[in-house]
């Protein structure tokens, strides 16, 4: 006889098949899957436009009798061909977390069952192991197919060969793409199960969004939002102030935007020489410890959810 | 008498008028429009602080590199002075309204649609004497109008801040370009409102429509313009591919020749987007960017008048839709 699935299996798999049937789910989603596969075109379009613009400016150069500097493209490892994925993981594959883990607890809510769930056998830990697990379980996909795209580039363009160390940077940039998305979907998840109301339960996280990708790098770094979404602008030494050394010192640890940025540029090879993440906590650490803090802020959430209630209050 | 011979003329209650007045009296009760204000200054105001910052340590650093010339007995003429257009300083706070003034808009409108859905008062509006492209406008008005009291306050506030913070204060010309900078902010930000109004006053459930608002501006605000910066060929090397291969100005023209369809292409993704010409229309105006700097404002206008229309047509457009499409109360119960 087959052992019955556990408590918290079972909510899992029914809150994960519950989201993927949401229109507005499979529409984020479906958007970043194709903006990770645009990104992979835009990497290698940008990259033999400038070689094209360096064969044309060699030959202008030799024409007229000046040195020819090397090709910048040979310097440039193939991995940065993915530098524009980073960028659309921290635009819209944190929006798609957020609005996972808010729909993972915003529909038992939305639909009046979680007095229904209450009276079944679970406790309140198995309920927030089981939404925690299913946002785990959505974001490990969303991540997977980010790194399908990734190596199907890589084994499609010809005269692109990885080495074994460069794979490996890549799994490692997959990892961290993973990890910042949870991250998200992980505060999604918590301000879904704290909120009194459905919509403050999605502006919170899209409010603290907008405040790691476009706020907090102009403190750290003086850098300007559109400069934020440019993968190689992102990456501005700060002016040498007091301001924004301390600004550093006190936002650097928090700032995760930065952190995903620059991990992603050091494993995907396109950190300029001499410029470094503004934290003095190394940028994967951030991320590691911000996945705790988002994790603890979630279970506390969903183990405090009133079973007593069924809509919003609001 | 009636009551109505009463009032003058000029007075006289209007369905849109009531509508649009009831609107701004809710939006200012629950304080969310005033919160959102808020969050848009605070943003604005840091990229204005953090600027005047970053722009201080140039000059500090002009001032030491000059000095040691001097001591030195060299001429100071090797190195390049900071400009100091203090309206520059605006770049942050401008870009900062691009976005978040985009979203903020979005919110707004996506709350003056299912305000009356959630309250279950829709119906009952329309059973009052008014037509249905009346209730529309009204609300329409309203959120309009609350954007444009916002922005006014965050871009009277940032005028301020930069008056006493910039040294040489602003003259009339500089406040008449941000009053121009606040009107066509105005009807961006619009773009946005309506966006997200349509979408939530004519989709089955408001949750669906503010996400799918959402997508829209996240396509039309951050991926579009993203999209055409990072096909940028000098934005693929750091410090620039034409710098770090030591070409001059007139010989990149040159060598840009032979990439005049990939630069159509990239012109064109950028352009579909209203951020784009927003962008472009204000950086022009405020003289952020290099080429419009200290040039009067009325030939500005002109050679910018193709992004004004474009922004300007896309709200009107949207405001047509709006009041165009049938509203069905029975479908716009609570979802």
């Amino acid at each position: 006889m087959q052992a019955a699935p556990s408590p918290g299996w079972l909510i899992a798999r029914q809150s994960a098949s519950f989201v993927l049937r949401e229109r507005t789910v499979a529409l984020l989603s479906g958007m970043f899957v194709v903006l990770v596969l645009i990104s992979a075109w835009l990497g290698w379009s940008a990259t033999s436009t400038v070689n094209r613009i360096y064969l044309d400016a060699a030959a202008f150069l030799q024409k007229s009798g000046q040195p020819v500097p090397s090709n910048p493209v040979l310097d440039i490892s193939p991995l940065s061909l993915l530098r524009n994925m980073s960028v659309y993981v921290a635009l819209i594959g944190a929006l798609s977390a957020i609005v996972i883990g808010n729909r993972l607890v915003g529909l038992d809510r939305k639909a009046g069952v979680l007095p229904l769930i209450g009276i079944r056998p679970l406790g309140r830990n198995a309920y927030a192991a089981g939404k925690i697990a299913a946002l785990a379980g959505l974001i490990l996909a969303l991540g997977a197919v980010a790194g399908a795209v990734a190596v199907a580039t890589f084994l499609v363009l010809p005269a692109i060969t990885l080495t074994g160390l460069q794979w490996t940077q890549l799994a490692g940039f997959m990892a961290v793409t993973t990890l910042y998305m949870a991250i998200f979907g992980l505060i999604g998840l918590a301000a879904g199960a704290g909120a009194r109301s459905e919509t403050v339960g999605l502006l919170l996280p899209v409010t603290l969004w907008l405040t790691l990708t476009f706020i907090l790098p102009q403190l750290t770094a003086n850098l300007n939002p559109t400069a934020a979404i440019n993968p190689i602008s992102a990456l501005a030494i700060p002016p040498d102030t007091s301001f924004f050394h301390w600004a550093a010192v006190v936002l650097g640890p928090v700032s995760l935007a930065d952190a995903y940025k620059f991990a992603s540029a050091g494993l995907l090879d396109y950190l300029p020489q001499g410029i470094a993440s503004p934290s003095f906590i190394p940028p994967v650490m951030t991320l590691i410890l911000a996945t705790a803090v988002a994790a603890a802020f979630a279970w506390r959430a969903l183990t405090r959810l009133s079973m007593t209630e069924g809509e919003y209050n609001v | 008498m009636s009551d109505a011979a009463l009032i003058p003329a000029r007075l006289t209650p209007t369905p849109v008028r009531t509508i649009a007045a009831k609107d701004i009296r809710d939006a200012l009760r629950d304080r969310f429009i005033l919160i959102v204000t808020a969050f848009l200054g605070l943003a604005a105001l840091v990229a204005l602080v953090t600027g005047a910052i970053a722009l201080r340590s140039d000059v500090a650093t002009y001032e030491a590199a000059k000095a040691t010339l001097l001591a030195l007995g060299k001429s100071a003429d090797a190195i390049k002075a900071p400009e100091f257009y203090p309206l520059r300083l605006l770049r942050g706070a401008i870009e900062q309204i691009e976005i978040i003034g985009a979203a903020i808009a979005i919110l707004i409108g996506y709350r003056s649609a299912a305000s009356e859905r959630g309250r279950q008062t829709l119906a009952l509006m329309l059973t009052r004497p008014m037509r249905r492209w009346q209730f529309v406008a009204g609300k329409a008005l309203a959120g309009i109008g609350l954007l444009a009291g916002g922005l006014a306050l965050v871009l009277g506030g940032l005028t301020l801040v930069l008056h006493f913070m910039s040294g040489i204060g602003l003259g009339a010309d500089d406040l008449l370009r941000i009053a121009v900078v606040w009107g066509v902010a105005v009807a961006y930000t619009a773009c946005f409102f309506l966006v997200s109004f349509i979408l939530s006053l004519h989709m089955k459930q408001p949750s669906h429509a503010l996400l799918v608002a959402f997508a829209v501006w996240l396509t039309l605000v951050l991926i579009a313009p993203q999209i055409g910066d990072t096909l940028d060929p000098d934005n693929q090397v750091a410090g620039g591919v034409f710098k770090q291969l030591n070409i001059a100005k007139p010989d990149q023209v040159e060598i840009m020749k032979g990439f005049a369809t990939f630069e159509t292409v990239r012109g064109g993704i950028e352009q579909a987007s209203v951020t784009k010409h927003f962008e472009r229309f204000t950086f022009a105006v405020l003289g952020i960017k290099a080429t419009y700097a200290g040039m009067p404002l009325g030939p500005i206008l002109t050679e910018m008048r193709g992004n004004l229309i474009w922004i300007f047509l896309t709200a009107l457009g949207l405001i047509a839709i709006a009041l165009a499409l049938p509203l069905n109360p029975d479908r716009l119960a609570k979802a």
